[in-house]
């Protein structure tokens, strides 16, 4: 016994090794993915995006910093979620969005949308998406003033809102294939956007305009394996089958499928915060039940809805009955169930 | 000629923890300390306990048997030395807490055998009949010396309820540090084979598969070389599987092999499969040709932690802190002392622990290598990324069963399949939150047993 005396020896249980990879690590990730998008936006929007974006992160996380506080908690900053929904937030804002209105939002999607349910982990809605459907009920005016890229073509076709009343706005492609399901017009101006949505030059929220940085994020975090390809590919195919099967309906009416992609908060979405690990289920199966719930409903608000653009709600009514898939969807143990 | 040693031969999920075998992979099996005095655990095996057939101030003769059952599922235990009962007390046991053991001192001028078995060209499987084999190995007290320690007997015996048709030997030795199952299958190759013949013959399994895990090519040759030395060796494969965590799991293994599930709750003959430990198969053939009963077993000393990293032969009943010293005693940055590897081995406090039939190493770890997360036990709140789940070789969800536990709702863990869980630890391994979850899980299934049994009574 006096030997254990003499040592540092502890006990703790097995495994007593650990793969060197923390929770913090993978936040940090997913902003390494989004980096691209940030750039886009500092390249589409130019200063005011960075300034937006810095605002609303710095505002999550003394919003995290102070609920701790008062909860007389320690502190939980060190795990970067708060970064995460600071920076996915200001990319879901418009460009033009003012600052007062960022931090409000940053605000409440912290301390709503994650710290009243007991911080990360415990929530079960998307932070961000919860600031942003906050706003959007709030600033309706402001969240749907969409500034042209100040790069863009001045030959462009224009597309602009009803009252033109500021030369440097314009609805975005969603908005106007909106209106021409409304005013039952053809909608082949938001068709000949696709070029432009890939590369950026749309109106639309800072971060979801350019569909190559949002791409090259995806990819980042798919290497990385932070995310699965399962939850993005299921929004993405059911997206494009419920858009197809309409564009073939009646291909004057409706966008090509394709465009509904590319367009709006979607790849955003679907790339960053359908794959919010804390609001998604954890089986295959119900990940592609999620999935396909967010593309069919983000569909349905997009065509019969009221909204230009749907998948915010979408993905935060997916978010709410995702502790129900997990429950529907057990997974099975290796050698089947056990005395069957 | 040049055998494909790169396999693809796996199952679903598992993880990649570091090898870190250099320390003691090129050391061969060596003598262990020669020693005064051993603790025999009268439970070293599952099923019943052994009584002791001595009392204190007996004297003992090496490979005498001290303990055994009229249970079926049980085996005996033996004395590895010359002595004298000094005592049936408690010790230590990693798994089952304090328990009795009979507690041999050596008498002074009377040599310890530090030698292993050592087979003579002749053998031949054939002169031995199927109950000669099962007699000996039930009367050696040969055990699963991979580290669940079933009574071979009980898996061995033909059941007319359950045929046996294949053999499975295994020789992954997928546990991190430790290389005590890889020098025997270089040092010990044909004992493990004539065992290997010996329980085929006694089992009547048609077919058998030698695994081993891809990264052991030296053991693959070395197997498939001395194979081609004995005849009537058709039925008889060396498979190499991938390298894995946990494809030592015997579930895992028949997987990988046979593509067969093991059922959840079941045992591997109830789809006609036997698996045996190398180790096992050689003890069998000491136990078989050679008349020894299980008293030595190789121990792997390894770690960061310990002076002098290596492979031994030691006595069962030799206490882990003699064991140490032997090797050059604990480093001053030594923090965990681990009877087993470091995924699924078991921390121990008590360095009295004696050997028993199944440890097969002893690991010494210092903060470096457990990480100072882990070390100071930093956990972080799940954050549903479903790692856990990945990773699980039984294909469970390791998350809702910890959290069920941690939240004492052990229904709710029972209907995630807890029961299921093997215990590997993949998940505790990759959890990026550091949760504790196969400690949860063990804690659950402790719980729920003594739950069962309350409501039982």
């Amino acid at each position: 016994m006096d030997d254990t005396q003499n040592y540092n020896i502890t006990v703790s249980s097995a495994p007593h090794i650990s793969r060197p990879l923390w929770t913090h690590k993978v936040m940090i990730d997913v902003v390494i993915g989004l980096v691209p998008a940030m750039a886009a936006a500092g390249y589409y929007f130019h200063f005011y995006a960075l300034i937006l974006v810095s605002t609303c992160v710095i505002s999550c996380v003394a919003t995290e910093w102070l609920c701790n506080l008062i909860r007389k908690k320690p502190s939980s900053l060190g795990d970067f979620s708060a970064v995460v929904t600071g920076v996915i937030l200001a990319l879901s804002l418009p460009p033009a969005f003012p600052v007062w209105a960022g931090v409000i939002g940053s605000v409440f999607a912290v301390a709503i949308g994650k710290m009243v349910f007991g911080g990360l982990g415990a929530n079960i809605f998307n932070p961000a998406m919860v600031g942003r459907a906050f706003l959007a009920a709030s600033f309706g005016m402001l969240m749907t003033t969409w500034t042209v890229p100040a790069t863009i073509n001045p030959s462009m076709p224009v597309i602009s809102a009803e009252n033109e009343i500021d030369a440097r706005t314009q609805a975005t492609p969603l908005a106007w294939s909106k209106m021409a399901i409304k005013r039952k017009e053809p909608a082949s101006v938001a068709n000949e956007q696709l070029n432009a949505m890939f590369v950026g030059e749309v109106g639309g929220c800072l971060g979801e305009t350019s569909a190559i940085a949002l791409f090259i994020g995806c990819l980042y975090l798919l290497i990385r394996r932070t995310i699965s390809f399962h939850i993005p590919l299921a929004v993405l195919v059911s997206t494009f089958v419920f858009a197809g099967v309409l564009y073939i309906i009646n291909p004057e009416a409706y966008i090509r499928p394709l465009a509904h992609l590319c367009s709006g908060g979607m790849l955003l979405c679907v790339f960053f915060i359908a794959t919010d690990p804390v609001t998604a289920p954890l089986t295959r199966r119900g990940m592609w039940l999620f999935g396909i719930g967010v593309g069919t409903i983000t569909m349905l608000i997009r065509v019969i809805g009221g909204y230009p653009e749907g998948v915010m709600y979408s993905i935060l009514l997916m978010n709410a009955v995702t502790p129900l898939i997990d429950r529907l969807f057990k997974r099975i143990p290796a050698g089947g169930k056990p005395g069957v | 000629m040049r055998i494909e040693t790169k396999s693809r031969l796996t199952f679903k999920g598992g993880s990649h923890p570091s090898e870190s075998k250099g320390l003691t992979v090129e050391s061969q099996i060596e003598p262990g300390p020669a020693v005064t005095e051993v603790a025999i655990m009268l439970s070293q095996h599952i099923g019943a306990v052994c009584r002791p057939l001595v009392k204190k101030g007996d004297m003992v003769q090496a490979e005498q048997k001290i303990g055994d059952s009229d249970a079926f599922v049980s085996a005996p235990i033996h004395s590895p030395i010359n002595g004298k009962v000094k005592a049936i007390a408690l010790r230590s046991h990693a798994v089952l807490g304090r328990s009795e053991a009979v507690v041999i001192e050596a008498f002074p001028n009377s040599p310890t055998r530090l030698t292993p078995f050592k087979l003579d060209d002749d053998f031949d499987a054939n002169n031995y009949s199927a109950e000669q084999i099962c007699d000996s190995v039930r009367q050696s007290g040969i055990v699963g010396m991979g580290g669940a320690g079933f009574p071979t007997r009980v898996k061995i015996e033909p059941d007319p309820r359950l045929p046996k048709e294949t053999l499975i030997i295994n020789g992954c030795e997928c546990e991190p540090y430790i290389t005590c199952d890889y020098r025997i299958m270089l040092e010990w190759t044909r004992q493990i084979i004539a065992g290997m013949l010996l329980a085929k013959r006694a089992s009547g399994c048609s077919e058998v598969f030698i695994g081993i895990e891809d990264n052991k090519p030296k053991a693959i040759e070395a197997m498939n070389e001395t194979l081609r030395s004995f005849s009537n060796i058709d039925e008889i494969q060396v498979v190499p599987v991938k390298t894995k965590f946990p494809q030592g799991g015997e579930r895992q293994l028949i997987r990988a092999i046979l593509k067969k599930q093991v059922p959840t709750g079941g045992i591997p003959p109830m789809i006609g499969v036997v698996v045996l430990n190398v180790a096992t198969a050689a003890a069998i053939t000491e136990a078989v040709v050679g008349d020894l009963p299980l008293t030595r077993r190789v121990v792997t000393v390894t770690g960061e932690g310990v002076g002098k990293p290596g492979n031994y032969y030691v006595p069962i009943g030799t206490s882990v802190s003699e064991l140490i010293e032997f090797c050059g005693g604990l480093k001053e940055e030594a923090v965990r002392v681990i009877l087993g590897g470091p995924m699924m081995g078991i921390a121990i406090a008590d360095l009295t622990t004696p050997i028993t039939k199944t440890s097969g190493a002893i690991t010494v770890l210092t903060v470096k290598q457990i990480s100072e997360a882990k070390f100071t036990g930093r956990q972080t709140p799940c954050i549903h990324c479903g790692r856990c789940l990945e990773v699980c070789p039984e294909h469970l969800n390791p998350t809702k069963i910890s959290h069920a536990v941690k939240y004492n709702l052990l229904d709710v863990a029972e209907s995630y399949y807890m029961n299921a869980c093997i215990e590997c630890g993949c998940c505790s391994y990759v959890c990026p939150a550091n949760i504790e979850i196969t400690g949860y899980i063990k804690t659950g299934k402790t719980l729920l047993a003594r739950q069962k049994k309350k409501m039982g009574k």
